[in-house]
């Protein structure tokens, strides 16, 4: 039976009948194959810093004396920032990212947000995720390329390693499998292994006495991560990191992230995440704890991936929900803000700094006003990188950023 | 409501098909009632029933099976609580610190924070095992819908053990209690005041965190108030702290901003409790708890006209409990075919009651390390909005931590244990429905049962002898497993 039947049965309220002789369907064309050609392709690695990374510390006004005027406490000192330019610097935990910054694979694209920002964590994150700042969507905008690319239908188009699949990569058409870590994913062997055997044929039988909102996407779900976790050690375990990874969850999550590139599976978006950024009280220890977790694991990601030679076709990209407000608040932490800077990095990037720099005298009610739309840099990603038209997926179109080349 | 709720919710996928009759959903339900619907109601206002429950509650009538559920029994017989590590009650003098070295220090600490996460699974094991022997499940039902709702983890920001199992006992005594009430509770515990940063919020500088997600998550959702009133009342919750060496809540005034506030078009020189009064005279209050209640109890993205249709239930109440949820669990939009099956089960509740299912006597050890697998620790929500619940349950990753579950349960000593399983007759048909009854109420496609069966009696594959008296144990748990592995069965 095809997917999209179920998908169409769910919708339309109808009862969802599957054909007896399931066990054939699966053998048809239209299910997906594990591994597919197409897999030099091009990868968009997205890095979510959840929780609201704080950018004035992390990419630092230190030309501003502003800065530490309203920093009183939390200022990162002149001397320690890593300067880019007598303007900004990164963060004094980030070095791994400023000696990649130096060889010209990092741009940095300053104040980047949306219009009318929203300060709710889980409001703002839908938002970066959907693209959609103006109204509710239910597909990512990663998602939306997924559908958008047609490509050879596999199990590993789109890869999240995390336990819930995020909204960026919810589409209407593709399945994305969500792994936290290889070593738990995948049915333990055991005496039973007839019954799992009959299970695998169970699963994709769906004639159920009862309707129900979620049952045809349980059973898909349930058939693609029992094919897919068999067939995942198989198409990756062949693959040899170079170097080692910080042993971090972001190290691991990257580490997993260019063992399945490098084993070209036809993956085109993987999804990481990292924090939490969120630091209302005692931001120095945490924030600088985080930028130095990633910016480590940013170093060993890209070393492993130089020396499978697979740098200039892996590019990066950060996001994070908002920056934090301009003024510290009593408990040396921060605040919900606004605009923030994000990384792209990678082989393909155009290393450098872009968009201009936070105005800390026109703050938009305590807070640094968006002067890059997060658009702008998905329809570089999606037209530039990912070469797809961008309109359709974004729902408009936004001017390119220079970033990439 | 948190994100992911939205993005299915946008697209319809979590609402059942069908048409709504507003006028009759929260009337009371007149219809049939047997053994598969005293497993539903169960399952939402419980953790499932054994088949002995199932039987007990099929048996009385539909207002005394909700009668029974809402009225709470005596607990002493309980399992004693654990024992948590208490601070405050021990070596937590500054005093004590004061002497040390930095290296005593980081041994002392070190110590202290070993200790909190022995409690932390000590905790979980017990309350599993509550949820699953408890003779008032509601209660514990309600204590961990409000765990996940007023969400603190424990073991971050100063947050110790002892502060989460205080916390849980506020919620467990107010688990058919008044709403407001809670709340202010809530706002004034030393868990809660850690955990969103109230324990700092002081006059001169002070800090958004908890007015913004008392309002966000907690009472009133998202658009219904604006940034300026969450600046104004971060104010009025200044100096409501904690007092670090006993532990205990605080109303410092000192460091209480008592200028006037403007919150929610209302003006004065309000306290926490006073914008939590004012947020409750909110008709936005009501309608974001009928949603939540709705949302746990009956189905995901209620219509906006059940949503007001159980707001007014609630407002006629004061925010009263008890008289709303025996609305809800007798009316005739919960046993209608809509709401059949129309929830994901949580990891815990897909834990609890495959033990309540199977009638196991007490939860599998390896119970905390398995719900971590499947993404649901408990004392540890993995954010502020806690779970995100429904379609988030059902990916890759956790549908496979649920299967594996399944296998190691049904492989291990305490399946000995199970009531029923092993007393199945040895007669494959029967069996296979006895399982399909049993664990699914008989909600399993024909298809999957002959399957079953065909794996049960061997005739599935060569790999099979023909079912006989050595092997009929290890069929029939591996049968259980195969019923218990249906899509259904993911389905409260």
């Amino acid at each position: 039976m095809k997917r999209t039947n179920f998908v169409l049965g769910a919708l339309s309220g109808l009862a969802v009948v599957a054909n007896a002789d399931h066990i054939l369907a699966r053998a048809l064309a239209d299910t997906p194959l594990p591994g597919l050609p197409g897999g030099d392709d091009r990868v968009l690695v997205l890095v979510n810093l959840q929780g609201g990374n704080d950018g004035l510390n992390c990419v630092v006004p230190h030309g501003n004396p502003l800065y530490y005027q309203m920093r009183p406490s939390l200022a990162v000192p002149r001397g320690d920032v890593l300067a880019l330019d007598a303007s900004v610097g990164f963060n004094p935990n980030m070095k791994s990212l400023k000696s990649m910054y130096d060889k010209g694979l990092v741009a940095v694209v300053q104040g980047v947000g949306y219009p009318n920002p929203d300060h709710s964590h889980f409001r703002s994150t839908e938002i970066w995720q959907t693209a959609a700042p103006d109204r509710y969507e239910h597909t990512g905008w990663l998602g939306r390329y997924l559908d958008d690319a047609r490509l050879p239908k596999n199990l590993f188009n789109g890869v999240a390693l995390a336990q819930v699949l995020p909204e960026v990569l919810v589409s209407n058409g593709v399945d994305v499998p969500s792994i936290a870590q290889v070593a738990g994913y995948g049915l333990v062997s055991d005496r039973n292994a007839v019954a799992r055997k009959t299970y695998t044929q169970l699963v994709t039988d769906n004639r159920f006495p009862f309707k129900s909102p979620y049952l045809a996407h349980i059973a898909e779900v349930e058939d693609d991560a029992q094919r897919g976790s068999e067939e995942l050690p198989k198409l990756i375990g062949g693959y040899k990191p170079a170097g080692s990874y910080p042993a971090t969850p972001l190290g691991r999550s990257l580490s997993l992230a260019a063992q399945i590139i490098g084993s070209k599976l036809g993956t085109r978006v993987l999804y990481v995440q990292h924090g939490s950024f969120d630091t209302h009280v005692n931001q120095k220890a945490t924030q600088d704890r985080l930028l130095q977790q990633f910016s480590d694991a940013m170093g060993a990601f890209y070393a492993d991936l130089q020396a499978h030679g697979d740098e200039n076709r892996v590019l990066t990209m950060t996001f994070s929900e908002f920056g934090r407000r301009i003024e510290e608040n009593g408990s040396q932490g921060t605040d919900h803000g606004e605009a923030s800077p994000l990384f792209l990095v990678g082989g393909g990037v155009k290393g450098g700094v872009y968009g201009s720099a936070p105005n800390l005298e026109k703050a938009n009610m305590g807070n640094v006003a968006f002067t890059t739309d997060f658009r702008s840099v998905y329809a570089t990603v999606i037209e530039r990188w990912l070469g797809r038209p961008s309109q359709k997926i974004l729902g408009g179109s936004f001017p390119h950023i220079a970033a990439l080349a | 409501m948190p994100a992911s709720f939205n993005r299915r919710m946008a697209a319809g996928l979590n609402r059942p098909a069908g048409t709504l009759d507003v006028r009759d959903a929260l009337k009371p339900y007149r219809g049939i009632w047997n053994e598969r619907l005293a497993a539903h109601l169960l399952r939402r206002a419980g953790f499932g029933g054994t088949p002995y429950e199932v039987a007990r509650f099929a048996r009385m009538s539909q207002p005394q099976a909700v009668r029974e559920l809402l009225h709470f029994s005596d607990t002493s017989g309980l399992p004693a609580p654990p024992d948590v590590y208490d601070p405050f009650a021990e070596d937590w003098h500054l005093g004590q610190l004061r002497g040390l070295s930095a290296d005593q220090r980081r041994k002392f600490f070190n110590t202290i924070r070993k200790r909190s996460r022995i409690s932390i699974v000590s905790m979980q094991r017990w309350w599993l095992n509550r949820m699953l022997v408890t003779p008032n499940p509601l209660q514990e039902k309600m204590t961990f819908l409000f765990h996940g709702h007023f969400t603190t983890a424990a073991m971050q920001k100063g947050v110790w053990p002892i502060y989460v199992w205080n916390q849980q006992q506020l919620f467990r005594s107010h688990a058919l209690g008044n709403l407001r009430d809670l709340t202010i509770e809530v706002s004034k515990d030393p868990a809660m005041l850690l955990y969103l940063d109230n324990a700092l919020n002081n006059k001169s500088h002070p800090n958004e965190n908890y007015a913004r997600e008392l309002m966000e998550l907690f009472t009133l959702g998202h658009g219904n108030y604006t940034e300026e009133d969450v600046r104004q009342s971060a104010r009025a919750f200044t100096g409501w702290t904690l007092n670090r060496f006993t532990g205990s809540f605080v109303d410092n005034r000192r460091i209480h901003d008592t200028g006037l506030k403007t919150f929610l078009h209302r003006t004065g020189n309000f306290d926490g409790t006073d914008i939590v009064s004012i947020i409750y005279d909110q008709p936005a209050c009501a309608r974001w708890w009928a949603s939540t209640l709705l949302n746990n109890f009956v189905y995901n993205d209620p219509e906006p006209q059940l949503i007001d249709a159980l707001a007014a239930v609630i407002r006629q109440n004061d925010y009263n409990l008890a008289p709303v949820l025996s609305t809800v669990f007798a009316s005739n939009v919960f046993y209608s075919d809509r709401a059949y099956r129309a929830l994901v089960k949580s990891p815990v509740e897909y834990l609890v009651g495959t033990h309540k299912a199977l009638a196991l006597p007490q939860i599998v050890e390896r119970a905390p390390v398995a719900l971590r697998q499947m993404g649901q620790v408990l004392f540890s929500p993995p954010n502020v909005a806690g779970w995100p619940g429904g379609a988030n349950w059902i990916t890759s990753q956790m549908t496979i931590s649920r299967q594996n579950f399944l296998a190691s349960l049904v492989n291990s000593p305490m399946m000995d244990k199970s009531a029923w399983v092993d007393r199945t007759p040895m007669d494959p048909k029967p069996a296979v429905e006895m399982l399909v009854g049993q664990l699914l109420q008989g909600d399993a496609p024909s298809v999957a049962q002959t399957q079953i069966l065909r794996y049960l009696d061997g005739s599935d594959t060569s790999a099979l002898k023909m079912l006989n008296g050595e092997n009929f144990q290890e069929r029939v748990r591996g049968a259980a497993y195969l019923t218990m592995s249906l899509p259904a069965y993911q389905l409260a």
